[in-house]
């Protein structure tokens, strides 16, 4: 009894010694050491298919000794889903990073569990920054109820994609650029069944696509949306005021399906289009097999994306055209918003009192030393200035360490933090140069600055409108995919049953909501 | 007095076995950590979860999950496709794995055999997207290998990974390409056990090769062909989700889509780990169900059941 008495008394005391600093708060607060904070960021990897910056990397020295801070890394996987699935499963296991990039949709799911951390007080904190990342228009694309839960750096370049056909193509066989869509399909047809190759062999075809599909860019996608401008239904949502609402429910949106459809019951759309990736696809038009496409301007004319064309078709020639009229004259290339990429600060961080280092952090990345460092590497090691002031990967020691190069691309994997589409990151990024093969001259700039001078129809925030929910979604994607597989007769009979049985699911309902959303939010034009 | 010398007894087991306990403690430890422990987060299954709140801070739903999975639009369609490519696999590619097995093992041409095997099982190895990578060259309707052996011969492209008919086939086929090799090492394995004296009488007796299968090799597998299937019908909810998820598109979303791959979108992505969780719980015990269902079955037959 007595050793038992001996033992528990041993245990309180442990217990306490061990619980102390739980019930000392002010004393720990005032005893914290003076070590670096450590800030762990997802981000998302500007080159995906290098690595992560290695552990010797200057910038977390510099991170370190500048701003106290012990910066910690991890790329998000390149797949959006897979991003999704990461950091939602570390949100449901409450165990956010302190900064981490979200798309967000997941952003609208996380902010209702108190999970994210408003930012609004940290934009003054970063006044640098701000003034080039943060305008009203980025600030309310992560607004939710009066609160901003995100930061939304610039994303993308916005219309930075065309339609392009085989000039080459065009002239072999006498034929104009298609301006309608009825000269589309006559050029589609030739370019199918009259050898534009001159190969001898019935082996190419009109158009190429493949199923890219979002929030405002629902079935068929990304690849179509030319065709579906042409009848005025390209995008989920009509964003104007006279006709807001879903595309899908517009009487036009039937005559693009019967349109698309006489595209694949003809043959003269690539039949592997159902079932390519993003790589199959760009792997496809790289080997000739089709001679109109949608594509982006660096996916087709930076250098590395052009040179196995080049390399196959020395005579070969894309165009960028403007997008065909439809019946109703109408044409674009496809809608467009303001894209954003978001980076959000965890409740957890902010309850850890990490906040203000993070808008340190930030506001670093967007002084001329983070921007460069970040954005390009280390000057005279990463990269030279030519007589502009823009970064260039030549005169270096060594090749290979260039930012372009595969052994100095590691180092800017997070330039996608501190590029705000600027001109210097502009002419870097798509610089002037020659094809080895054909010896043309090329620039990735002048394509993009081409393609935006295009028709494209203006939907800012229609990536913010609700989603649908799962079931609905896949009811909406797989119905329009059976009426152009034939696996349903696309006629106005069995059209209209199946948009009234899509209403019913949940349609009208998602249709409604959306309108509502975007005359709340002033969103239509 | 009794219980402690007991105990003294096992800790004196314990020591004299201590390096068989160490080997003990790793699938220990495992099946404490992987398996247990999650049994108890198994109640947001229940709950309408929140992760500030925590497993235990939830509040309650009740059988709520339960209900939108089973209430869900294509339940029907889910549960009956998910059950088609199981009951599939397991039709096409027991038997595939049963036959390679016998094939190799009464092969007279060892070197034969044994690069036999090791091409078949190395598929096993690669994964569901170098599959899709394999397939679409394969099966392709504009330039699959297949398909031009179809128009050598004027016939009309088939769009075998986008056509509903086709695609079952796709799935359980390639499935049993990818796995029969893998499968066939369990009977190799029976196969061995096989006591030769048995053979030998069957020749001295005139048997010939099918005899000798049918009578004495079948008969003799026939306890691990047994638990083989038993402990598939465990799993019978699960069809393979890495490999639907890689193949799969709109266009055959109505025989593609099986439980899993719903989960995927409606559970993770749609952050309702709660229901996932449910459906999750949901194909356990089905599973279990038919475990137990199937073993009493096996059992009352006079077969070798699984406990």
């Amino acid at each position: 009894m007595k050793k038992q008495c001996i033992v528990c008394i041993a245990l309180i005391a442990l217990l306490s010694l061990v619980s102390l600093p739980l019930f000392s708060q002010g004393a720990a607060e005032a005893a914290k050491p003076a070590g670096p904070v450590t800030v762990e960021l997802w981000y998302g990897a500007a080159i995906t298919e290098a690595g992560p910056p290695p552990a010797d990397w200057v910038g977390f020295q510099i991170i370190k000794d500048k701003l106290n801070i012990d910066l910690k890394l991890t790329a998000l996987p390149s797949n959006e889903s897979d991003q999704d699935v990461k950091v939602q499963a570390a949100a449901a296991a409450n165990n956010l990073p302190d900064l981490f990039m979200v798309r967000r949709d997941v952003l609208t799911r996380l902010v209702p569990q108190g999970l994210i951390a408003s930012v609004d007080d940290m934009y003054a904190k970063m006044p640098i920054r701000t003034k080039t990342h943060y305008d009203e228009v980025s600030r309310s694309h992560a607004r939710f109820n009066g609160k901003t839960y995100g930061l939304a750096d610039p994303g993308s370049i916005i219309k930075n994609e065309g339609l392009l056909v085989r000039k080459d193509w065009l002239d072999k066989l006498g034929l104009a650029v298609p301006t309608t869509t009825d000269e589309l399909l006559e050029v589609m047809r030739a370019f199918t069944f009259k050898d534009p190759d001159g190969n001898g062999k019935n082996d190419t075809y009109g158009y190429g696509a493949f199923q890219e599909i979002n929030n405002y860019e629902a079935w068929p996608g990304r690849r179509l949306e030319p065709i579906f401008g042409a009848f005025g239904v390209d995008g989920t949502w009509n964003m104007t005021t006279a006709g807001a609402g879903l595309n899908l429910l517009k009487p036009e949106f039937y005559d693009a399906m019967a349109y698309l459809k006489q595209m694949v019951d003809e043959g003269i759309i690539d039949p592997n289009w159902l079932a390519y990736k993003k790589d199959d696809f760009r792997a496809a038009w790289k080997q000739g097999r089709f001679g109109i496409m949608r594509e982006q301007n660096a996916a087709f004319a930076a250098q590395s994306n052009y040179a196995p064309f080049d390399k196959n078709f020395p005579n070969g020639q894309w165009i960028v055209i403007d997008a065909p009229k439809g019946p109703k004259g109408k044409a674009s290339i496809g809608p467009y918003t303001a894209n954003f990429r978001i980076y959000a600060v965890s409740a957890k961080a902010e309850k850890e009192g990490k906040k203000d280092k993070i808008a340190e952090l930030l506001e670093w990345m967007a002084s001329d030393e983070g921007y460069y460092l970040l954005g390009w590497g280390v000057e005279g090691v990463n990269y030279t200035k030519d007589a502009n002031g823009i970064p260039v990967a030549a005169n270096l020691p060594d090749a290979n360490l260039a930012f372009s190069a595969p052994g100095g691309q590691t180092v800017t994997q997070l330039r996608n933090m501190v590029f705000y589409n600027g001109d210097i990151e502009l002419y870097a990024r798509y610089p002037k140069y020659v094809t080895e093969t054909s010896k043309k001259q090329m620039s990735a700039l002048d394509v993009m600055r081409e393609m935006q001078t295009k028709e494209w129809t203006a939907a800012i925030g229609s990536d913010t409108l609700p989603i649908p929910n799962a079931d609905l979604k896949r009811f909406y994607e797989q119905g329009l995919s059976e009426f152009i597989t034939g696996k349903r007769v696309l006629n106005k009979d069995n059209w209209n049953k199946w948009l009234d049985e899509f209403k019913k699911l949940g349609g009208q309902d998602w249709n409604d909501k959306g309108v509502a959303f975007a005359k709340e939010n002033n969103l239509l034009n | 007095m009794a219980e402690r010398s007991k105990f003294n007894q096992l800790m004196r087991d314990v020591k004299r076995h201590r390096s068989v306990y160490v080997l003990l403690a790793i699938p220990f430890v495992y099946y404490i950590i992987f398996k247990y422990v999650p049994i108890f987060n198994g109640q947001i299954a229940f709950k309408d979860y929140m992760a500030l709140d925590g497993v235990l801070g939830s509040r309650w739903l009740g059988l709520e999950h339960f209900k939108t999975f089973v209430n869900s639009y294509y339940f029907v369609e889910l549960l009956r496709n998910t059950l088609m490519y199981s009951f599939g696999k397991l039709v096409f590619s027991l038997p595939l794995a049963i036959i390679l097995a016998i094939s190799l093992y009464e092969s007279n041409r060892p070197r034969l055999s044994k690069v036999v095997q090791t091409l078949a099982y190395l598929p096993h190895f690669l994964s569901w997207v170098i599959m899709y990578g394999i397939l679409l060259a394969l099966l392709a309707p504009g330039d699959g290998i297949l398909n031009d052996i179809v128009k050598l011969f004027g016939g009309k492209p088939i769009d075998f990974l986008t056509n509903t008919n086709a695609f079952p086939w796709i799935v359980i086929l390639s499935d049993a390409w990818k796995e029969m090799g893998w499968s066939a090492i369990i009977f190799i394995a029976a196969l061995m056990g096989i006591d030769p004296s048995l053979f030998e009488a069957a020749l001295v007796e005139g048997a010939n090769s099918w005899q000798r299968v049918r009578y004495i090799t079948l008969p003799s597998i026939r306890p691990v062909i047994v638990i083989v299937v038993l402990l598939r019908l465990g799993t019978i909810l699960d069809a393979g989700f890495n490999q639907i998820f890689m193949l799969y598109s709109t266009p055959v979303l109505s025989v593609a889509d099986i439980i899993d791959t719903w989960v995927y979108r409606q559970g993770l992505l749609e952050f309702q780990f709660g229901l996932a969780t449910a459906v999750g719980l949901f194909k356990g015990v089905i599973g279990m169900f038919l475990i137990l269902g199937s073993n009493r079955l096996v059992k009352r037959f006079g077969g070798n059941s699984l406990y």
